[in-house]
């Protein structure tokens, strides 16, 4: 989803970038990254300081619409690991590339 | 801190709770809660248990017989390692707890998980949970299940029409109804989402910036699907 919108917006993403965080395009990408990371990782200070970061650079209300975010993918990521979600085979040779670069191609969650 | 958090946000996030406290198909109000809880507790535990070692067989669960153990067990891993969850343990679990059982659930965890994380996300203090609603389970369930080839849960038939994530909680279908509409607060409504331009509100997130988010997490938490 994030190929297919970057590529439509014009700003094709380098998947690799979401693993390190470096050459992220947009004007807000960096910020959204740091902030994202640390929604998914456990520590604290740095959760809060990321999430003023956004808060800084845009405005509250778009920190709140980035928590949602992050938030929905903690419930789809559970959802797809508990119910066994596969990607449909003929998509694999499309997704393969995007799984390589995202550093998940051989996660035990790959179905 | 004080937070603004949009109403259709926090009413959906509401009803997420009170959900999770009502009479599902299968479960109680209270058996439901049970399983939220330990999802929660799952989720922030400081020191947590690897994902082989069974929560209720540990010193941290006082096991009262309200949910069966393999449920409880089964909640705290996909709480917390959903990412290391198999087919085997899956099979072994709806063997003891039956199918739908375990289809609803995940609609729990998986929900915890969402309203656990945006308040973390957001600095917010998690809201405690309603108290369960006295009832019976609805036993409600699609006029035909089939199963999929691109779940290992069955669905509603036919299966395979849709996409593994769009399909995998059409079993339970107050589950599946609550998720999505908490999706569509929390990311995208279910409607436009092939819009690549598609934007919450004028100076938002753009479609780009909102996939950017979705697929970090997804990375973190090894999420191959």
């Amino acid at each position: 989803m994030l190929s297919w919108s970057s590529d439509h917006d014009g700003d094709t993403v380098d998947l690799t970038s979401i693993g390190s965080g470096d050459g992220l395009v947009g004007e807000h990408a960096e910020v959204l990254w740091r902030f994202a990371s640390a929604c998914g990782e456990r520590n604290d200070d740095e959760l809060a300081a990321a999430r003023q970061a956004v808060i800084d650079a845009v405005d509250e209300a778009f920190m709140v619409d980035a928590a949602a975010v992050a938030a929905n993918f903690e419930m789809m990521t559970r959802l797809a690991d508990s119910t066994g979600s596969r990607l449909n085979p003929a998509h694999h040779e499309h997704v393969a590339p995007a799984a390589g670069a995202l550093g998940v191609a051989e996660a035990v969650s790959r179905r | 801190m004080a937070v603004d958090v949009r109403d259709d946000l926090r009413e959906a996030q509401r009803e997420a709770w009170q959900h999770i406290a009502s009479p599902g198909s299968w479960w109680t109000g209270a058996q439901r809660v049970r399983i939220a809880e330990v999802a929660r507790a799952a989720i922030g535990d400081d020191d947590p248990l690897p994902p082989w070692v069974g929560l209720s067989g540990s010193e941290r669960y006082d096991d009262d017989g309200l949910v069966p153990t393999p449920a409880i067990d089964v909640a705290y891993r996909i709480a917390r390692h959903a990412g290391t969850m198999t087919e085997s343990v899956y099979e072994t679990v709806s063997a003891d707890i039956g199918e739908l059982p375990y289809v609803e659930l995940c609609t729990v965890v998986s929900m915890v998980a969402a309203v656990v994380a945006f308040h973390r996300n957001a600095g917010l203090e998690v809201p405690p949970f309603p108290d369960a609603v006295a009832g019976d389970p609805t036993e409600e369930q699609p006029d035909e299940l089939a199963s999929a080839g691109l779940n290992w849960v069955p669905v509603a038939a036919p299966a395979d029409q849709m996409a593994a994530v769009v399909q995998a909680y059409t079993a339970v279908p107050a589950g599946l109804e609550m998720t999505w509409r908490l999706g569509a607060a929390q990311y995208i409504p279910n409607e436009e989402m092939v819009h690549p331009d598609w934007m919450r509100r004028p100076d938002g997130l753009t479609r780009p910036e909102t996939e950017l988010i979705a697929t970090r997490v997804a990375q973190l938490r090894e999420c191959f699907y």
